[in-house]
């Protein structure tokens, strides 16, 4: 398509060069034929003027004027036979010479229209009749206009090599009219012609402009000026990317300076962070926006020095790190997150070594942030060690249908019947051992594979209540309610079976900071399918009491680590009780897990904990019957 | 069509600028012979020749030739000059009126020529400028 542009770019040139050619010569055609006619008519004039001549030879052989003025007959003779000449075309015949005062005056004259008396004043064009007489040499005076033209030809007579007289021929033609009328045309045809492909070609300029412009900034990011997806997509296209290493960024927190700051603070954030970046690289170097705070960067490969890349990268943390950033009158610091990856020629494709480089970042970011993962294995500084099932082991799993739950009972502890059970997600590898979520679940936390798996969870678990009617609780985060893309596929799966709805429990877990409006809002609209909310791990990390002011919550489950020493600390007691009483106040149905012996199960009934959940009352079990 | 256009073009182009030429040598003439006078009053024989002299600036038409101060004659026809200044326009009525005329302005192949009689400026002690002393010719 290109290569079809240029030909068709070539051809529009070449033939508006053709035109201008033709176009040219057609005028040089005009200006020959012209100067041809010029040439014709001269020599026919000369060939009069030497018959005159002659004539006037034949009678006169001593001074001219003196002859002439004494001898009226001989003019009216000499200008009978010059007056044979005078045609349409050749309208003057007649012959001046110049007296003492330089002025022109008639010694002949064979016209039949005005025409002139003997030795009296003849207003010429002085300067060329007098060339005549300097140079005794023919002279010819063109008068050309649009209408025809007008051609005075001079010619010297000479007595004794002295100019006596000039004899002169006024020649006109309409020749050059009728060349004009034809010429015309033809000049004008190719005129609009020109104009025409000029026009065209004009326009496929500004249309090559256009799309030119177009393209460019259909590739760049308009507020970082970065390269964008778009331009990612067809990038790796074209290069050997075994010359690049790649690194994936993030904005660390980036989204707090959105929600304190505003978003134009974090729009400057982008445009200061990539102006940094762009700073410490080179021009073979392609920095990318792959998407929110998330960018690429392809750092072209150095033969001498293999660890360039991580230079670069380390230097850019480093920078950012140090930098600050000042909007309006805060300062504000940040720093970025980096899963760098070197060892391309492990990958078969260019997805696979993003794969990768956003599993490192994920690392980094999981790692306590600020730093750069560039291996799988390693630590140090800038560095994290990364031991677990990788993104595409995960995934792979996931299309192999390798996902599945084991499931735990939670009893009602006063009559001892099984009141649901939580499932538990387990991966099974390719040597079929089971694989715990600590292994995968981190790993894929934030993609869209972890969306995946919960979509996978959510239909093991459906189709369990379905066959066997019982209540099940499956585990959420609180930020994957606030995540509209797992949010969307969690109600889509609810209504999908929304008859069975009433028998699932979510157990939310990471009391984080978030939108609690939003959270409120969505858990209702999830609790209007009869779907009962349960809030885990209560009374540890982040545990806060206001999330009942604002969440609907059904149960709490009381952290495991408070519940196993129960017996042992007093602490753990007076807190679990506390809790139980503050939920019974607000109606909170109340879970005490990791009950893992009789006593442990004692106390907890003692404090009037309806449910219970441990190893000691059932283990996780892979199907319920 | 085109024919007449272009005839009708030529005609009203040739003439116009025959008669641009005529009031340039007109409006010299006039300052030439009467360098003193603000208004030249003019008499012309010709009336289809009047609206140039009319058109001109500082020149003004008199329909009598006692009011005029010079007469422009492009007839040969006998009139009562009455000692004023006669100017022939055509070649024909200047060879006629050369005794009387104090100069002549007339047409010859396409040309524009312009002739000044020494005796007549003489007798009117009419002085030319410089640059029409080449125009004066000692007829007899």
């Amino acid at each position: 398509m290109k290569r079809f542009n240029i030909i068709y770019f070539a051809f529009i040139f070449l033939l508006l060069v053709s035109i201008i050619y033709l176009y040219i010569n057609i005028g040089q055609f005009e200006e020959k034929t012209k100067d041809n006619i010029k040439k014709v008519i001269f020599n026919n004039t000369s060939y009069f003027i030497e018959n005159i001549s002659s004539i006037i030879k034949n009678d006169i052989n001593e001074d001219l004027y003196t002859t002439l003025k004494k001898n009226h007959k001989l003019r009216n003779k000499l200008e009978k036979q010059m007056e044979t000449i005078v045609t349409p075309s050749f309208k003057y015949v007649y012959m001046l010479y110049r007296d003492n005062n330089g002025r022109y005056r008639y010694l002949l004259d064979g016209s039949k229209d005005d025409k002139g008396v003997f030795d009296t004043k003849f207003d010429v064009n002085k300067d060329e009749w007098d060339k005549v007489y300097d140079t005794k040499k023919p002279n010819v005076i063109y008068q050309d206009d649009i209408f025809g033209l007008w051609v005075t030809t001079l010619s010297p007579y000479i007595m004794n090599g002295k100019v006596v007289g000039i004899i002169a021929i006024d020649f006109s033609t309409t020749l050059f009219k009728y060349m004009t009328e034809i010429i015309s045309p033809l000049k004008e045809i190719f005129l609009y012609i020109f104009v025409s492909v000029l026009f065209l070609f004009s326009v496929i300029i500004y249309q090559v402009i256009a799309q030119i412009r177009a393209k460019k900034d259909s590739i760049i990011d308009p507020l970082t000026h970065t390269y964008n997806r778009i331009f990612l997509r067809d990038f790796v296209t074209k290069i050997d990317f075994y010359n690049y290493d790649i690194a994936m960024f993030d904005l660390d927190y980036f989204k707090k300076i959105n929600d304190n700051y505003g978003h134009k603070a974090g729009d400057y954030i982008l445009e200061t962070f990539s102006s940094i970046v762009k700073k410490n690289i080179r021009d073979k170097d392609i920095f990318i926006r792959f998407g929110g705070e998330e960018f690429l960067l392809f750092v072209y490969k150095k033969k001498k020095n293999r660890s360039y890349a991580k230079e670069t990268i380390v230097r850019i943390r480093k920078s950012i790190e140090d930098y600050k950033f000042k909007y309006e009158s805060f300062d504000i610091r940040l720093t970025v997150s980096v899963g760098l990856v070197v060892e391309i020629q492990k990958y078969k494709n260019i997805q696979e070594i993003i794969k990768k480089a956003d599993e490192r970042l994920y690392k980094a970011k999981h790692s306590g942030r600020n730093r750069v993962v560039d291996s799988d294995n390693t630590i140090n500084n800038d560095t994290i060690m990364v031991n677990k099932l990788s993104i595409s082991q995960i995934k792979q799993a996931i299309d192999e249908d390798r996902i599945l739950c084991q499931f735990q009972p939670i009893y009602r502890l006063k009559s001892s019947e099984i009141k649901y059970y939580e499932a538990l997600v387990r991966l099974c590898d390719k040597s079929n051992n089971l694989v715990y979520p600590g292994s995968f679940l981190d790993s894929i936390e934030g993609t869209n594979i972890y969306r995946d798996m919960t979509k996978k969870i959510l239909a093991i678990v459906f189709k369990k209540i379905a066959n066997q009617g019982v209540n099940i609780s499956i585990n959420l985060n609180l930020s994957d309610i606030i995540d509209s893309s797992i949010y969307e596929m969690l109600i889509k799966e609810i209504r999908n079976n929304q008859d069975i709805s009433k028998f699932l429990t979510i157990e939310l877990l990471e009391y984080e900071d978030l939108d609690n409006n939003l959270l409120q809002y969505r858990l209702s609209e999830i609790k209007q399918y009869g779907v009962m909310i349960s809030l885990d791990d209560f009374g540890s990390g982040y545990s806060n009491f206001s999330v009942f002011e604002s969440l609907p919550i059904d149960i709490l489950k009381i952290d495991g680590s408070l519940i196993k020493n129960i017996d042992k600390s007093e602490v753990s007691f007076r807190i679990v009780e506390a809790i139980v009483l503050f939920a019974h106040n607000l109606n909170i149905k109340v879970v005490g897990e990791f009950i893992h012996n009789e006593e442990i199960l004692k106390i907890v009934k003692s404090l009037n904990i309806q449910y219970g959940q441990g190893f000691y009352l059932g283990k996780p079990i892979d199907d319920i019957f | 069509m085109k024919r007449f256009v272009l005839l009708t073009m030529f005609v009203v182009s040739s003439f116009s600028s025959q008669i641009n030429v005529e009031k340039k040598i007109y409006k010299m003439i006039f300052s030439a012979l009467f360098p003193s006078n603000s208004v030249v009053k003019v008499w012309s024989d010709e009336p289809s020749k009047t609206f140039i002299f009319a058109s001109m600036k500082k020149v003004k038409l008199v329909k009598s030739q006692n009011n005029a101060d010079i007469l422009m004659l492009y007839h040969n026809e006998e009139i009562d000059t009455n000692n004023k200044i006669v100017f022939a326009n055509g070649y024909l009525v200047f060879q006629r009126k050369k005794g009387k005329a104090v100069g002549g302005f007339y047409w010859q192949k396409g040309r524009p020529n312009l002739i000044f009689v020494k005796k007549i400026l003489q007798k009117k002690g009419i002085v030319l400028p410089d640059n029409l002393k080449k125009y004066i010719e000692d007829i007899k």
